[in-house]
């Protein structure tokens, strides 16, 4: 049997504010295997989008262990945690997180030039075309529509072909049209690369596409 | 407009606190401050001036004489009208010591003096007692570094002329002394009688006399001038009464004052960019607050009123904040500032300063702040459905445009009025908006540069993201470039002209200069003089001219003041010589025949006469030893002063003069390594000689135009410092973008070192682009400067540029290293979630 790509045991992430400390997550145990698809679905505030962060080592669990791509992502310093996500994981947000400054061929060639690539532009050209923007390749963000922003989110994070997809509500800012057409990419990518796909979503019909659901209440799997 | 509403919701946004204002005050109170702190130091220091005008001038009056003693009927008006007379006779000469000789102004006077203030010695004694030295022998008093230079000791013995004299004590303090003006030699005081067997006061010798009165209280000045005038006539006689008693030093302060002003305003331009930034940083963070408004039913002129009360309280917080700081930092440090002044100064709150400063302050916050203001104009409900910046129009609307041109019409005619000074206000002014402009397409040109240079980085990421950052939208390129440009460019061309000027006098010179110029030389030591230096292998070159000195009384049978004004050369008394034929390149009219002994022709220096409005024909009366000389320019000749050599600005025909007592002035080229001995030898053989060592002069100068520069550099830096304040600014303000593209960087992989590596880049290409720009700004105006201004040759002083453009590096990136802290140690899942 094949060992899990993302594994959780008993893991916990307790937050500090002025208002004091927050319990966000409650003694998660989770395996998502390679080639998964997986939903995480519940209210608002149960802990979705801070589980999918600690799956993606872009927060820290403050107790229990997680481990991802075979590393324990509690040993690992912050560069290395930045290295381990590089060409392994992509992470697509809610509200896609494009750097404003970059136009959407450099935004896709981020991840490309930060593994090395040679070929960084044609690749990002290329991934471009894939979600069908070739035309907007030399836009800003700000001169794109949120359905266009989201599609270039989802080249960039799949630029690298990662074996594990990481997807905060990415239809979340979307009309229902362009919402659409992303999780038609978002799937149809996560498929053709075979990577691991780790959804958050409100939508009860986007969850029932994938493999699993897994439903959190007040930071604890129900 | 409903005013009453603007000012409600104005109040109620302001409960918010100024967190996003401190730059904004930080700029507007460094910059008022400065022009405050310059104006009070100047009211000061004239304050100080008036209030002592009798003791710097050492009586209540003085009538000055040049070359000659009062005569018999002069002394008697003198002693008819002032209770007491004290008369006093300064001239150049050498001290000698043994073998060593130094140049020292000699100042001789009689039993009266000082008839104001006291003369402080070390050891302390009565002056009366240190003049009447030991035994025998006359006592004398010299300043410390005079002391110092000759390794001299009270009770040691030293020469001026023939005569010797004792050192009784070191002179601390000289009452007159600040107003004694620029003087090539330190001091040293003896008594007149002292000097009768000197040789050094002979007829014809350079020597002046001034005669102060001690007049009874309450007597009209202005009535005793006229009188002096109408009794001793136009004589040549120089009138200073306490009403001001160091005119050079009162006219010196008001100019170095009315310059350092400008130069303040310089920073008071670049803290407007950070008015400016401020104001567009703070209206964009309110974009959903005015649209919100809008939407409600807000006109625009309510909006934009909301906006401008809440910017106009602010900008008045920081001028009165910027006026209490620059007027009371000067006095509470006042005995420490007074300590360092050569002159007396009152420093007290003055009201003209303040003034200046909340007027200057005022325009500024008004010109800088209406523009962005405007943009509120545009923004409208459907904003609050866009997201970021709705673009709109680049230019304010042409009523705010024509609003603002008219407030800088104003500044520049403030400005105008206060310095006094048109011309240095325009060249200011122009040069101010000639370096934002400049330094504006070059920040335009900056981030065309870095779009084109994207392609070149690729496989390069640090390198790729400052470009884009630079380049690309939301690009701070323009405010770093302004402000910290700016601020490198005023200290660029403050530091191009300084060295250019410096150089002029103590680089290029000395290789064109004489060694010495000889004074005092006599007709019957001429046939020597000639000989030893005609015999001496070192000597290359011997020039010599009769030499007399002559003022200028009347041009045309008019005061001559009415036709020239203020004109240097009518500035107290000229060198005037005479010859039988030209010594240069006459450039109009014809030279005296040969044996011509006619009526008084003159020969004028064409460019002054040029400036002072002179041509052929022309009649100029010059009082010469108390006598009037009416002569006819019949000539113009070429003066080149830029070799030190020997330059009359008038050469008269022999028989004009020749009968006058007069000396000789010689200029003596030799080696370097022959000029102590040739001193030597000359002061030897005649006692009465003066030799100034041209070396010497030239350093004397130099050390002055130092402290100049040094004064101008505060100035400067004070430019420099709010452009930080400015960077650091536009740094803060683009701090959260910063920290969200470090999250996203991140987040797809990128290590804290690339992501520093990139913020350091940004900074550095922006850093020298801004010092790059700045050489060349600084340059230009140092050219100009240097070409109209100072009439010297100007070269770029590219270790002074080298400075400027690492300065501007280091500074952004010090900067950008501090913000970068937060950026770095930011978690990326905190400031992503942040933002859904």
């Amino acid at each position: 049997m094949p060992s899990p790509i993302v594994s959780l045991k008993n893991a916990g992430l307790t937050l500090r504010s002025g208002a004091g400390a927050v319990e966000i997550l409650k003694g998660i145990s989770l395996d998502v295997m390679p080639g998964e698809t997986l939903a995480l679905v519940g209210p608002s505030g149960s802990g979705k989008s801070s589980l999918l962060m600690l799956m993606g080592g872009l927060e820290r669990a403050t107790t229990g262990h997680v481990a991802a791509l075979g590393q324990d992502l509690g040993a690992l310093g912050e560069d290395a945690l930045a290295r381990l996500r590089r060409g392994n994981m992509g992470v697509v947000f809610q509200s896609f997180h494009l750097i404003p400054t970059l136009t959407a061929l450099e935004n896709v060639a981020v991840p490309l030039e930060l593994a090395g690539a040679s070929d960084a532009a044609d690749r990002a050209a290329a991934q471009l075309e894939a979600v069908g923007l070739a035309a907007r390749a030399g836009h800003y963000p700000s001169q794109m529509s949120g359905g266009e922003q989201q599609r270039t989110a989802l080249a960039r994070a799949t630029a690298l072909r990662p074996r594990l997809i990481l997807a905060d509500e990415p239809t979340g800012n979307l009309d229902s049209a362009s919402g659409a057409a992303i999780i038609d990419l978002l799937f149809g990518l996560s498929a053709q690369h075979g990577a691991t796909l780790v959804l958050v979503t409100h939508d009860a019909d986007l969850a029932a596409r994938c493999d699993r659901t897994v439903t959190l209440s007040d930071g604890r799997i129900a | 407009m409903n005013l009453r509403i603007a000012a409600k919701l104005a109040r109620r946004e302001l409960r918010g606190g100024i967190a996003g204002f401190r730059i904004l005050l930080a700029c507007i109170v460094l910059g008022v401050a400065a022009i405050a702190a310059v104006g009070t130091i100047r009211a000061s220091i004239e304050a100080g001036l008036t209030e002592k005008g009798a003791e710097l001038l050492g009586g209540d009056a003085e009538i000055g004489l040049t070359y000659r003693f009062a005569d018999a009927g002069e002394r008697a008006w003198l002693d008819s009208r002032a209770s007491a007379v004290s008369e006093i006779v300064d001239f150049r000469s050498l001290a000698v010591v043994g073998e060593d000789r130094a140049l020292t102004q000699v100042k001789a006077v009689d039993t009266a003096y000082p008839l104001l203030g006291d003369v402080g010695l070390e050891p302390a004694m009565p002056l009366a007692r240190a003049l009447d030295g030991r035994g025998a022998m006359p006592g004398a008093v010299m300043a410390p570094d005079l002391i110092a230079r000759l390794a001299l000791e009270p009770g040691d013995i030293f020469r001026l002329g023939v005569q010797d004299f004792v050192l009784m004590a070191a002179l601390v303090a000289e009452p007159d002394g600040a107003a004694a003006g620029f003087a090539l030699g330190p001091r040293t005081l003896v008594r007149t009688k002292a000097l009768q067997a000197s040789g050094l006061l002979r007829e014809g010798t350079l020597f002046s006399t001034r005669y102060r009165m001690d007049l009874a209280d309450g007597t009209d000045l202005a009535a005793l001038e006229a009188e002096a005038k109408e009794t001793l006539g136009t004589s040549g006689i120089e009138w200073r009464d306490a009403r001001a008693g160091a005119p050079g030093i009162s006219e010196f302060v008001d100019r170095l004052g009315a310059f350092l002003i400008l130069v303040g305003l310089s920073g008071l331009a670049v803290g407007g960019v950070g008015i400016s930034s401020a104001v567009r940083a703070y209206l964009a963070r309110k974009t959903a607050t005015i649209a919100t408004l809008r939407t409600l039913g807000a006109d625009r002129g309510t909006v934009l009123a909301t906006y401008f009360l809440q910017i106009g309280a602010l900008g008045g917080v920081g001028l009165i904040l910027g006026i209490g700081l620059g007027t009371g930092v000067p006095v509470a440090l006042a005995p420490l500032i007074e300590a360092r002044l050569p002159v007396p100064a009152e420093f007290a709150f003055y009201a003209q300063p303040m003034a200046e400063a909340a007027i200057y302050g005022a325009l500024a916050v008004l010109i800088f702040t209406l523009a962005p203001l405007s943009r509120i104009e545009d923004i409208r409900a459907a904003s609050l459905f866009r997201d970021g910046g709705a673009g709109g129009r680049r230019l304010p609307r042409w009523p705010m445009l024509a609003l603002i041109v008219g407030l800088v019409a104003t500044l520049l005619a403030v400005a105008a009025a206060f310095s006094g000074n048109l011309s240095l206000t325009l060249w200011t002014a122009g040069g101010i908006l000639g370096a934002l402009a400049l330094l504006s397409l070059a920040a335009w040109a900056v981030q065309g540069l870095a779009r084109l240079a994207r392609p070149l980085a690729r496989g390069r990421p640090p390198l790729g993201w400052a470009l884009a950052a630079i380049g690309g939208p939301g690009s701070t390129a323009t405010p770093a470039m302004l402000s910290l440009g700016l601020g490198l460019t005023v200290l660029a061309a403050v530091g191009q002209i300084d060295g250019t000027l410096r150089g002029a006098i103590t680089g290029n010179l000395p290789d064109r200069a004489p060694s010495f110029f000889f004074v005092d030389l006599q007709a019957d030591q001429m046939e020597g003089f000639r000989a030893m230096t005609a015999e001496d292998p070192a000597v290359s070159r011997v020039d010599s001219a009769p030499m007399l000195r002559g003022i200028i009384t009347e041009i045309n049978g008019q005061d001559a003041a009415e036709v020239a004004g203020d004109h240097w050369v009518l500035q107290g008394d000229r060198g005037v010589s005479y010859a039988a034929a030209p010594n240069g390149t006459v450039t109009s009219g014809e030279w005296w025949p040969e044996g011509y002994d006619g009526a008084p022709q003159v020969s004028f220096a064409a460019e002054e006469a040029l400036e002072m409005g002179l041509g052929l024909g022309d009649e100029i009366t010059i009082n010469i030893l108390g006598r009037d000389i009416t002569a006819t320019i019949t000539s113009l000749r070429e003066v080149d002063f830029s070799t030190a050599g020997i330059g009359f600005i008038m050469v008269m025909n022999p028989s004009a003069l020749e009968a006058a007592p007069h000396s000789v002035i010689a200029t003596v080229y030799a080696e370097d390594g022959a000029e102590a001995r040739i001193l030597r030898e000359v002061s030897n053989a005649y006692p009465n000689v003066t030799g100034i060592a041209v070396r010497d002069a030239i350093d004397r100068v130099a050390q002055l135009l130092k402290g100049l520069a040094a004064a101008t550099s505060w100035g400067a830096s004070i430019t420099l410092l709010t452009g930080f304040l400015v960077l650091i600014g536009a740094a803060a303000a683009d701090q959260n973008a910063r920290i969200f593209e470090a999250a996203v960087l991140k987040t797809l992989g990128a290590t804290r070192a690339r992501i520093l590596a990139s913020l350091a880049l940004r900074a550095v290409l922006l850093g020298a682009g801004a010092g790059i720009v700045a050489i060349g700004a600084g340059a230009l105006g140092g050219w100009a400067v240097s070409h109209y201004v100072l009439e010297v040759e100007y070269h770029v002083l590219w270790p002074s540029a080298l400075v400027i453009v690492c300065g501007g590096v280091l500074v952004t990136l010090a900067t950008a290293l501090a913000f970068s802290l937060r950026p770095l140690a930011a978690r990326p899942a905190q400031v992503l979630r942040a933002r859904e």
